[in-house]
């Protein structure tokens, strides 16, 4: 814990840096916006004006240390393509994105505990085998090629959800439940994976043995013993899964035509709207740093030994 | 139940790659390329076995052809992350300086902290995208973890003294620090190479799912995909083919992956 001021000031500096690779590589190198935006049937003339226009005939420098001393006054600047502020487009798209993610995360913690105590606590067993092969198969899967196969079960062929969300927002939570299914399987194998390897090492450890031998009843050997043991290991993983899901939320978002980060990301990609760009990798970034500070001290918080040792 | 496992893997992994090698070539023996101006979306039948896609492309053409570009990506990628992260790895490993050893690390660990596709997403927006982007961006990306392992694995105290003792027998520098610390390293690198490579298959064809890789009308299963979205519900062949040939291939090699792993544990 005496390390988090070092560890917040590394992840202002990753920041730092994540924003400086983001402005070069999207204004400085060459091939500029206005060339992007006008297409290739635009004169020099017009590309010269959308040049002065947009300020990017100034030099690298000069632009950067703007758009810098905007950000840190929380002005990421305006959207090409809607002349509306960055940050209102990235804040009315964050709720449904947000959604997703909480929704994904009530199901997928329980799950992963529970499939990776069943597994571990019958390790070699037909069942451990066949769940952990399966699981981490499902997982291996591209997030599209996986949603497009169930979409073809579950919507054409079944016709219990629909499709898409057809682009027009959440109108009905039905949209939400292949999406989350897709998102969901995407992550469990890594996440039970952790949770069977911990469940196998505590279940077999003396004291919990001795418990046993003790004639604890097994439901509180395993609740209050064993679990917590075997699943607070796995928080750091919790990091690697929440930078999963976001890669993740770019692709399912955008297959199941769902408003929110993601399909904003790609679409700001395809329109070529830099400022709009720049301010997602931004909030992409400074989520995923965030995320793994937060597990890495928690984690420190939770194995005592490290301190000692170090 | 292990033999199970690995005869399912074979097979869901022989189907695509089997495509992936001899595709091009079946496609041309068939003749499954449809000539300019054919209608888009025939149904299935007819001089189209599968019918063709929006863009009047013969899908099972596409689907022959569509693999050879997912695995030569996927390998080109890894092999040009280890090419760089091998060596480097080792010389972290070797070096007496401890700063540039943290300086490297550190710049790495910035990699590490990057979503894989927000990098692509980036470059895509800049007009950078393409076969070249896609190879160094997926490669770029497994540096760090590529690096961090090379690092540990070739500095693991019980074989100190070989090289110690080799160095004290005036054996010059590259051959105790990178040929004989290579050796080390070939066990766990080749234990890291499966993951590794399920996970890239996943990150390339996502990456051109969004459009983000190769050229709108280049043959890849996965902008096959990306192309053909809107014909859902008109044509699904056109995009549960190609997924169910990608789901094929990444599930077999997990699989694959998956018992070589049990293996060398038991063993």
């Amino acid at each position: 814990m005496r390390r988090a001021p070092l560890r917040l000031a590394v992840g202002v500096g990753q920041l730092v840096v994540v924003a400086v690779v983001v402005f070069f590589l999207t204004t400085s190198l060459p091939g500029d916006t206005a060339e992007i935006v006008l297409g290739q049937d635009a004169t020099p003339e017009q590309v010269a004006a959308l040049r002065a226009q947009l300020g990017t005939d100034r030099p690298a420098g000069e632009r950067f240390a703007d758009w810098a001393s905007g950000v840190l006054a929380g002005d990421l600047g305006r959207s090409l393509q809607t002349g509306q502020p960055v940050v209102t487009e990235l804040s009315t798209r964050l709720g449904s994105t947000a959604l997703l993610a909480a929704l994904t995360l009530l199901l997928l913690l329980p799950l992963a505990v529970l499939a990776g105590t069943a597994a571990g606590r019958r390790a070699g067993s037909s069942l451990d085998r066949g769940l952990t092969g399966f699981l981490s198969s499902v997982q291996a899967a591209p997030e599209f090629a996986l949603g497009l196969l169930l979409v073809a079960l579950f919507a054409l062929q079944l016709g219990w959800v629909p499709a898409t969300g057809g682009g027009g927002g959440l109108v009905t939570p039905a949209v939400l439940v292949l999406p989350v299914v897709v998102l969901v399987a995407n992550q469990l194998g890594r996440l039970a994976r952790q949770v069977r390897a911990g469940v196998l090492t505590v279940d077999r450890a003396p004291h919990v043995v001795h418990l046993r031998r003790l004639g604890l009843p097994e439901p509180v050997v395993l609740a209050r013993h064993v679990l917590p043991g075997a699943v607070l290991p796995t928080i750091q993983q919790l990091a690697r899964v929440v930078d999963g899901l976001l890669g993740g939320v770019v692709v399912v978002e955008s297959l199941f035509a769902l408003p929110g980060i993601g399909s904003g990301f790609v679409e700001a990609v395809r329109a070529r709207d830099l400022p709009l760009v720049g301010g997602y990798a931004l909030l992409f970034a400074a989520t995923t740093i965030l995320v793994n500070l937060a597990a890495g001290l928690l984690s420190a918080r939770l194995t005592p030994y490290r301190a000692v040792l170090t | 139940m292990r033999r199970s496992g690995s005869l399912l893997g074979s097979v869901l992994i022989g189907v695509p790659l089997l495509l992936a090698a001899l595709g091009p070539l079946l496609s041309r023996l068939l003749g499954t390329t449809a000539p300019t101006g054919t209608s888009p979306l025939l149904p299935p039948g007819g001089d189209f076995v599968l019918g063709t896609d929006v863009l009047g492309r013969d899908v099972l053409g596409l689907a022959l052809g569509g693999g050879t570009s997912v695995v030569g990506l996927t390998v080109g990628a890894l092999a040009l992350a280890y090419v760089v992260g091998v060596p480097l790895g080792l010389a972290l490993a070797g070096t007496v300086r401890a700063w540039a050893d943290r300086a490297v690390l550190a710049v790495l660990d910035i990699v590490l902290v990057v979503p894989s596709l927000l990098l692509l997403l980036v470059l895509a927006a800049a007009g950078r995208r393409g076969t070249w982007w896609l190879l160094a961006v997926a490669a770029l990306i497994s540096l760090p973890p590529i690096v961090r392992l090379v690092r540990a694995a070739a500095s693991v105290p019980d074989r100190r003294a070989a090289l110690e003792t080799m160095t004290m027998l005036g054996e010059p520098w590259w051959r105790v620090r990178l040929l004989e610390a290579g050796r080390l390293v070939a066990g766990p690198v080749a234990v890291d190479a499966g993951s590794r490579l399920v996970l890239l298959v996943a990150l390339v064809t996502s990456a051109n799912f969004l459009g983000l890789g190769l050229a709108p009308d280049a043959v890849d299963w996965a902008v096959m995909i990306e192309q053909n979205t809107t014909a859902l519900f008109l044509a699904p062949v056109t995009l549960l083919l190609p997924a169910a040939l990608l789901v094929s291939l990444c599930a077999g090699a997990n699989l694959l992956v998956d018992q070589a792993l049990a293996h060398r544990g038991a063993s």
